[in-house]
């Protein structure tokens, strides 16, 4: 029980820097990014492929975050004229290239059945040992992601994109250059995905085209929007009560006996209706932004 | 050739119906429904349902139609028309949280096993040298019929030209006397028959499973964004459009056509076909190909 409460954290913590990435992007710029799941790809798929090469950790981790910016400043140059909805379905279906990629190219993903059994971080630690040294060291990125995300949402830089995001039209007659602030937003959010896809790949030492589907996507979403979109202690908040609830569900299996189809089910009604419900009665989430004055000029 | 065309129309038929719905909403109430293509989903699942206690065919798909129209309402006034009061990014998630709600209760009600119509089998006709089963010319007839009919509609009654004026200007058409909520009820109940009918097609052809609507989300938005999202019959030049795309993708020999040893591209990408016509083409015409700056009503 005790190594399956670590696990549990461990997970959490993870999905929490994707969702503080997913905040910066769409809490504070306001950009609807439906293909977060191809940064977290791309950060676990850099970990597998440098491990397997022989290379230390840190480089699959920094390759991942290199490439995920890369991807980042691709997706946001395709937005360059593109409404805020188009843009949102534009990024699902990157993603699912991605994903499809990931699914075919086995030289370089192995295909379908994903990639194992390459060197992980810790490997020689045993058992809870292991777990609380990557829980440790997942903690420490989280609190420096944390960090970053609140100074630069603090910072000119992310008082300029709140009122790019609430006031397009006050934000560009001020002289902003929209795309530029977007583009770099996207630039300096998704390396922080890819790094929670990187310790996600290393801790469980498997990485497979299953997890990139669009669900995953939408689970950091409904984090974001439960904890509070905006708030990047309210995104970790969230994260950490969706991920409770999302490993928790099965556990119903061991006192009420239920079949495989409907136990998965319940897991997907639970973050459907928690998101809904909040998006109908709560739509500021459990930490709400805090209104900042805002002064524009520079 | 033939064939080529065949198998273009078919899978033009598979999205058709879907696209012009969603369409047809979005010109209404200005956010993308991601929730739209479940309607399919639960159209099949529902005739499959009807039709699996006794009902005959024709009636349990028209039991299906209606019942999704009715589940398209209630969800536009109980959900969508309180979301969009937050803005259409909130009604966005908001679909996509309905969708998922509706994929968890088709895995509770009919489980991960997939469902066939009862649909005798029948052998396939010659049609110009390639084989066409009766099945697809029902279907492919019907989805005409009802599209020649949807444009009838829009474009010669009264109903059409307020709900044409309603998408161009809707605070000028309120002040004519025209009532937006009765309007987006009737095109709500409208987009979820004809979606419901989308899907039962696709299930009669095929079989009908817990990811039929989910695995139709991004064809469907491709024919609708191509054809412009506010024009319903640019939706339909939409579906032709991404089904000739994938069509394409499977028959055209590559290597043949650069002279070389005969290859295709890879089937694994085929998905990759419509998202990458998405791409492309909102590079090239950000708003859709059908659509006009200004128009007239």
């Amino acid at each position: 029980m005790f190594e399956f409460a670590i696990h549990v954290v461990i997970v959490a913590l993870i999905y929490g820097l994707s969702a503080i990435s997913l905040n910066l992007q769409a809490g504070v710029a306001g950009l609807l990014n439906f293909g977060q799941v191809a940064f977290f790809g791309m950060g676990a798929y850099a970990l597998a492929i440098a491990a397997k090469a022989g290379l230390p950790w840190p480089v699959g981790i920094l390759a991942g975050m290199a490439v995920a910016s890369l991807a980042g400043a691709g997706i946001g140059l395709l937005g360059r004229n593109l409404a805020a909805e188009y843009w949102a379905i534009s990024t699902l279906a990157l993603a699912e290239i991605v994903r499809l990629i990931a699914l075919n190219e086995d030289w370089l993903s192995g295909g379908p059945q994903g990639l194992g059994g390459f060197p992980i971080p810790f490997d020689g630690v045993e058992g809870v040992r292991r777990g609380l040294a990557i829980l440790g060291l997942c903690l420490f990125v989280l609190i420096a992601s944390l960090g970053l995300a609140i100074y630069l949402t603090r910072s000119q830089f992310g008082r300029v994109l709140r009122l790019v995001r609430d006031q397009p039209a006050l934000a560009r007659s001020l002289g902003h250059d929209l795309m530029s602030l977007k583009l770099r937003m996207l630039m300096i959010s998704a390396p922080i995905a890819a790094i929670s896809g990187s310790l996600y790949a290393g801790y469980i030492g498997y990485i497979g085209p299953d997890q990139l589907l669009p669900f995953e996507t939408f689970l950091v979403w409904t984090m974001i929007v439960i904890g509070g979109s905006g708030n990047h202690l309210g995104a970790v908040l969230g994260a950490v009560i969706v991920e409770f609830l999302y490993a928790g569900s099965p556990l119903i299996k061991e006192y009420v006996d239920i079949s495989y189809d409907l136990a998965a089910s319940l897991r997907i009604l639970l973050v459907g209706a928690g998101l809904l419900a909040f998006l109908m009665l709560r739509t500021q989430g459990l930490i709400p932004e805090r209104p900042a004055r805002l002064d524009a000029r520079g | 050739m033939i064939g080529f065309l065949i198998d273009m129309l078919l899978r033009a038929n598979d999205l058709a119906l879907l696209a012009v719905g969603l369409s047809l909403v979005y010109s209404l109430v200005s956010f993308p429904n991601v929730a739209h293509v479940q309607y399919a989903a639960s159209g099949a699942f529902a005739a499959w349902a009807i039709a699996d206690r006794g009902v005959p065919l024709w009636l349990a798909i028209v039991l299906s139609m209606a019942l999704t129209s009715i589940a398209a309402v209630v969800l536009h006034r109980a959900i969508f028309d309180r979301l969009i009061r937050s803005g259409p990014p909130v009604a966005m998630i908001g679909s996509l949280a309905v969708a998922m709600i509706a994929v968890s209760g088709f895995l509770a009600i009919f489980g991960s096993r997939p469902r066939r119509l009862p649909l005798a089998m029948e052998a396939p006709t010659m049609v110009a040298g390639a084989p066409v089963t009766p099945l697809a010319l029902w279907t492919l007839s019907g989805t005409a019929l009802l599209l020649a009919g949807l444009t009838m509609l829009l474009y010669f009654t009264p109903f059409g030209r307020a709900l044409r004026a309603l998408a161009a200007n809707r605070t000028l058409t309120a002040a004519c006397g025209i009532d937006p909520k009765r309007l987006a009820d009737a095109v709500c109940a409208l987009s979820g028959a004809f979606a419901a009918l989308g899907g039962i097609i696709i299930a009669a052809s095929k079989q009908t499973y817990v990811l039929l609507g989910s695995d139709l989300l991004l064809p469907v938005f491709a024919a609708a964004i191509v054809g412009g999202l506010r024009n319903p019959l640019g939706a339909f030049g939409g579906a032709l459009i991404i089904a000739f795309g994938e069509t394409l993708m499977t028959n055209l020999d590559v290597g043949a056509a650069l002279g070389r040893q005969s290859w295709f591209l890879p089937l694994g990408y085929l998905p990759a076909a419509s998202f990458s016509l998405i791409a492309i083409i909102l590079l090239w015409r950000p708003e859709g190909l059908f659509t006009r700056k200004t128009r007239s009503v």
